[in-house]
C-alpha cells in the first residue's frame, strides 16, 4: 500500500484567494460573514452570506472560455490550477494519463439554473442558452479541470452534499493508496448563492439571519459560503523523489450513513465514521490532538457532533482541540470539506490550530475545548476532518503532520 | 380567534395525518412524535393559508431571544401557542 501525501494546495474562498489569505483569516478569525449581493436578490429576506468577492473571473479565464464556466466551475478550476502550481509538479506525458480528477459538488450550475429559468418563466423568454447544460452539470468541474490540466486519468464528481468533497478526498486517497494513481487532483466546488437556493434553505428553517457561532450557546444556524478547495495528492514516494514540499499526509478516510433522517445528523452514524477514518489509519484516539469539526453552528449539528466526539475519544476527548472553520469560511456545502480539509493541512504544516471565530458563551453540551476566537499554537500529530452531511452521509478524513 | 384557532388544528391535522380529535388546545405537538421537518411544513401551510410570514428558525426553538421572541410571539409547542401565533400575525396585517 502507497503513503499519500498532500504537496499542492489551491483555494477561492470568501477570505481570498490566495493560501496566504485564506490561512491568515482562519488564524485571526477573522469572518467573512456579512451582506452579500446576487441578482435578484432584494425578493430573498437573507441578509449575510459568506460571498467570494475579490474573484475576478475576466483576468482567469479567457472570454471564449468562460462562457463554458459557470461559477462554480470557475471556483474549480482556478483552485486546481492553483493547486498544480503551488505544488510544483510537472505534468508529464505519464502523468497525463494517469493523474486522476476527483471533484466534490453538491448543487451543480446554480447561477446558470437560476439565469435560465429566470429567462423562462420570469422574462417568458422561448428559449434559453446553447450551453446551459454543459455549464450547469454537476460534473461540469470535474470535466473542465481536466480538460485544462491535460489529465486523462480516471476522473469523476462526488455529490454527497455537505460532505462532497471529503468523500472526494477520501476517494482519492484510497485510489492513490491502492496504486490506482500516482497523483491527484482532487477537492470540491461550490457557488449556489443564488435567490432559488438562498430561497430553498430559507424554507428549511436552518439559516441564521446574524452570524455563524459554532458551539456557541447562543448560535442561530448556519450561514452559507461558497467557494472552492482543490489539493494535489501524489504518492509520497514520488513526492520524495521530486523534493516536493508536503504540507501532510493522508492518514485514513472513513465513511457511513445515518440511515435515519434526512436532516437531523445522528450521532451514531458520524461515531462510526470517525472510527473508521482511524480504523482505515491505523491509528487511535491517543494520536489525534486537533479535529477540524463539521460544526455547522445549527442547534442540532453541533449538539450532535459533541456527544459523538466524547463517544469516539472517550477520555481524551477533553485532551483534544476542535475548532470549527465554518465561522470565518460558511458553509460551503460541496466545497466545505475540502477547504476545511486545506485549513487541516496549513494546520498541520504550520502547527498552529485555528480558533472557532465567534465564539460567545459556552453551551454545557457543547463542553469540548472548541478553541474560542484565538489561535493556539499546539503540537499537532494528527488530526482529523469531519463532514457530515444532510441525509445522513457521513465522511472524515485523519491526516498526520509531513 | 375562534375561528382561526379551528383552521390552525384542520391544518395540523391534515398536515400529521392524524385525527382532528386528537389535537386538543394544549397538546403539545412533541409528544405527538412531531419532529422538525414536521413542524416546517406545518408552518409552510399555516403561512399560504393566511397569508403571513411565521419567523420560525429550527435553531431558536429554545432560544427566548429568537426571531418569535424579537416579533412578539409566543412559542410554537402546542396547538393552542400556534393558534395564537397564527392571531397574532393575522391581526396585524388587517391593523397593518
Amino acid at each position: 500500500m502507497n503513503r499519500v501525501v498532500i504537496t499542492g494546495l489551491g483555494v477561492v474562498s470568501p477570505v481570498g484567494c490566495t493560501l496566504e489569505e485564506f490561512w491568515s483569516a482562519l488564524v485571526e478569525g477573522r469572518s467573512a460573514i456579512g451582506p452579500f449581493s446576487i441578482a435578484r436578490g432584494e425578493q430573498g429576506s437573507t441578509r449575510i452570506a459568506a460571498q467570494v468577492s475579490r474573484f475576478d473571473a475576466e483576468s482567469r479565464f479567457e472570454s471564449r472560455k468562460l462562457g463554458l464556466l459557470d461559477r462554480f466551475a470557475q471556483f474549480a478550476l482556478s483552485a486546481a490550477r492553483d493547486a498544480v502550481r503551488d505544488s510544483g509538479l510537472e505534468i508529464t506525458e505519464r502523468l497525463t494519463l494517469e493523474t486522476a480528477t476527483v471533484i466534490g459538488n453538491s448543487s451543480g450550475g446554480q447561477t446558470t439554473v437560476d439565469d435560465s429559468y429566470f429567462k423562462l418563466y420570469g422574462e417568458k423568454s422561448p428559449r434559453v442558452h446553447p450551453l446551459t447544460i454543459p455549464r450547469w452539470m454537476t460534473s461540469a468541474a470535474a470535466s473542465q479541470i481536466s480538460m485544462d490540466l491535460g489529465l486523462k486519468g480516471p476522473a469523476f464528481c462526488v455529490g454527497t452534499a455537505c460532505a462532497a468533497s471529503t468523500h472526494a478526498i477520501g476517494l482519492a486517497f484510497h485510489m492513490l493508496r491502492a496504486g490506482l494513481a500516482p497523483v491527484a487532483v482532487t477537492g470540491g466546488t461550490e457557488a449556489c448563492l443564488t435567490l432559488g437556493s438562498i430561497k430553498s434553505w430559507e424554507a428549511l428553517r436552518v439559516l441564521s439571519q446574524d452570524n455563524c457561532r459554532p458551539f456557541s450557546r447562543t448560535r442561530s444556524g448556519l450561514v452559507l459560503g461558497e467557494g472552492a478547495a482543490v489539493l494535489v495528492l501524489e504518492e509520497r514516494a514520488h513526492a520524495l523523489a521530486r523534493g516536493a514540499r508536503v504540507y501532510a499526509e493522508i492518514l485514513g478516510f472513513g465513511m457511513s450513513a445515518d440511515a435515519g433522517d434526512i436532516t437531523a445528523s445522528d450521532p451514531d452514524g458520524a461515531v462510526r465514521a470517525m472510527r473508521a477514518a482511524l480504523k482505515d489509519a491505523k491509528r487511535n484516539v491517543q494520536d489525534v490532538d486537533y479535529v477540524n469539526a463539521h460544526g455547522t453552528g445549527t442547534m442540532q449539528n453541533d449538539r450532535s457532533e459533541t456527544t459523538a466526539l466524547r463517544t469516539v475519544f472517550g477520555p481524551e476527548a477533553g485532551r483534544i482541540a476542535v475548532s470549527s472553520s465554518k465561522a470565518v469560511l460558511g458553509h460551503g456545502l460541496g466545497a466545505a470539506g475540502a477547504l476545511e480539509m486545506a485549513a487541516t493541512a496549513l494546520a498541520l504544516s504550520e502547527q498552529v490550530i485555528p480558533p472557532t471565530a465567534n465564539f460567545e458563551e459556552v453551551d454545557p453540551e457543547c463542553d469540548l475545548d472548541v478553541v474560542p476566537n484565538i489561535a493556539r499554537q499546539a503540537r499537532i500529530r494528527v488530526a482529523m476532518s469531519n463532514s457530515f452531511a444532510f441525509g445522513g452521509l457521513n465522511a472524515v478524513l485523519l491526516a498526520s503532520r509531513a | 380567534m375562534e375561528a382561526i384557532a379551528e383552521e390552525v388544528r384542520q391544518i395540523i391535522s391534515r398536515e400529521l395525518e392524524i385525527p382532528l380529535e386528537s389535537l386538543a388546545p394544549d397538546t403539545a405537538l412533541k409528544d405527538l412524535g412531531v419532529e422538525s421537518l414536521d413542524l416546517i411544513e406545518i408552518i409552510f401551510a399555516l403561512e399560504d393559508k393566511f397569508d403571513i410570514s411565521i419567523p420560525y428558525n429550527a435553531n431558536e426553538a429554545a432560544a427566548a431571544k429568537g426571531a418569535l421572541a424579537k416579533a412578539g410571539l409566543g412559542k410554537l409547542e402546542t396547538v393552542a401557542e400556534i393558534a395564537a401565533a397564527v392571531k397574532g400575525l393575522v391581526d396585524a396585517k388587517i391593523s397593518a
